[in-house]
C-alpha cells in the first residue's frame, strides 16, 4: 500500500520538487505509506554540501533530513543518474538506498506520482 | 469498443493555464469522463494548477476562457473543487478566510473553487483512482 513520490526535477529552480516533498509528508502525516524516488536531475537533491544561501533558499537536503521524522519510509535514488552527476561515496546524504527503477521496483508500489 | 466498467475519478492539476496546456487535456478528459458515465469526485489544484482558480484572469476575448470553462463545468455537475492551501498562497490565490488571516487587501478565489489542505488529495487517494496532469515541464 506504499506511494511512491517521484522527484525527477534539479532542486531550487522550480518549487516542484519542494511541493512533491510535501505530499509525501502529507501521506505520512495521515498514516498513509510512502516513499520518494529521486531520478534524473533531480538526484542533485541528494548532495551534500548544498550552499543555497546565496538564493536565499532553505538547503533541500536539510528539508530531506525531517522525512523520516515525519514518517516517509524510503529514500530512493536511480543508481544510473547518481553516476551521471557524480554522487558517490560522500557526495550523498545518507539514508538514500540506491536502486534501478525497473519494472520490478516500480511494481512494488501500489501507486507512483509525479510532483509536476 | 470494449465495454469498460464505471470509474470514480479524482483530477489533480498542477500546470497553470495559458504556460501549459494541462488545465485543457484535464478539462476534456473530464467531459469525456461524465459524458461515458464515470463520476469524477474532486479536482485538486495543486502547484501551478492553482491559477485556473483565480478570478482575475482575463485572457483576449477570441482566447478560450479556461478558468471561466472550468467553473462552468464544476458547477454544471456539481463537482466540488479545491485549490491547495500552501500552493495557492505562494501564488496569490486568495479566498475570504485566507485575506482575513493574513491581513490582504483582497480575495481572489473563483466559485465554485475552495482552498483547502493536501489532506484533500489524502483521502481521494484511498478512495478512487487519480489521474495527475502535469505541465509537462
Amino acid at each position: 500500500m506504499t506511494v511512491l513520490i517521484v522527484i525527477d526535477q534539479a532542486p531550487y529552480g522550480r518549487w516542484s520538487g519542494r511541493e512533491g516533498l510535501d505530499m509525501a509528508f502529507s501521506l505520512a502525516a495521515f498514516d498513509q505509506s510512502c516513499a520518494l524516488l529521486f531520478s534524473g536531475a533531480g538526484v542533485n537533491w541528494l548532495r551534500t554540501g548544498q550552499q543555497p544561501d546565496g538564493l536565499g533558499q532553505k538547503s533541500v537536503a536539510r528539508n530531506l533530513g525531517a522525512a523520516a521524522i515525519f514518517g516517509v519510509e524510503a529514500l530512493y535514488a536511480d543508481a544510473q543518474a547518481c553516476h551521471r552527476y557524480s554522487l558517490e561515496g560522500d557526495a550523498i546524504i545518507n539514508g538514500v538506498t540506491l536502486i534501478a527503477p525497473d519494472q520490478a521496483f516500480m511494481t512494488g508500489f501500489e501507486k507512483v506520482t509525479f510532483a509536476g | 469498443m470494449t465495454d469498460i466498467s464505471l470509474q470514480t475519478y479524482t483530477l489533480v492539476i498542477t500546470g497553470a493555464p495559458y504556460s501549459s496546456q494541462a488545465p485543457q487535456t484535464a478539462l476534456d478528459f473530464a467531459r469525456a469522463a461524465v459524458a461515458a458515465g464515470h463520476q469524477i469526485n474532486r479536482v485538486f489544484l495543486y502547484g501551478d494548477g492553482v491559477h485556473i482558480a483565480s478570478v482575475l484572469i482575463c485572457p483576449p476575448s477570441d482566447e478560450p476562457h479556461w478558468p471561466r470553462l472550468w467553473s462552468d463545468f464544476l458547477a454544471e455537475h456539481q463537482i466540488p473543487a479545491v485549490a491547495c492551501v500552501s500552493s495557492a498562497l505562494r501564488r496569490g490565490l486568495i479566498d475570504k478566510a485566507e485575506q482575513q488571516r493574513y491581513e490582504l487587501s483582497a480575495h481572489n478565489i473563483r466559485a465554485p473553487f475552495e482552498i483547502a489542505g493536501l489532506g484533500e488529495w489524502v483521502e481521494a487517494g484511498t478512495c478512487s483512482k487519480i489521474i495527475y496532469f502535469h505541465s509537462g515541464a
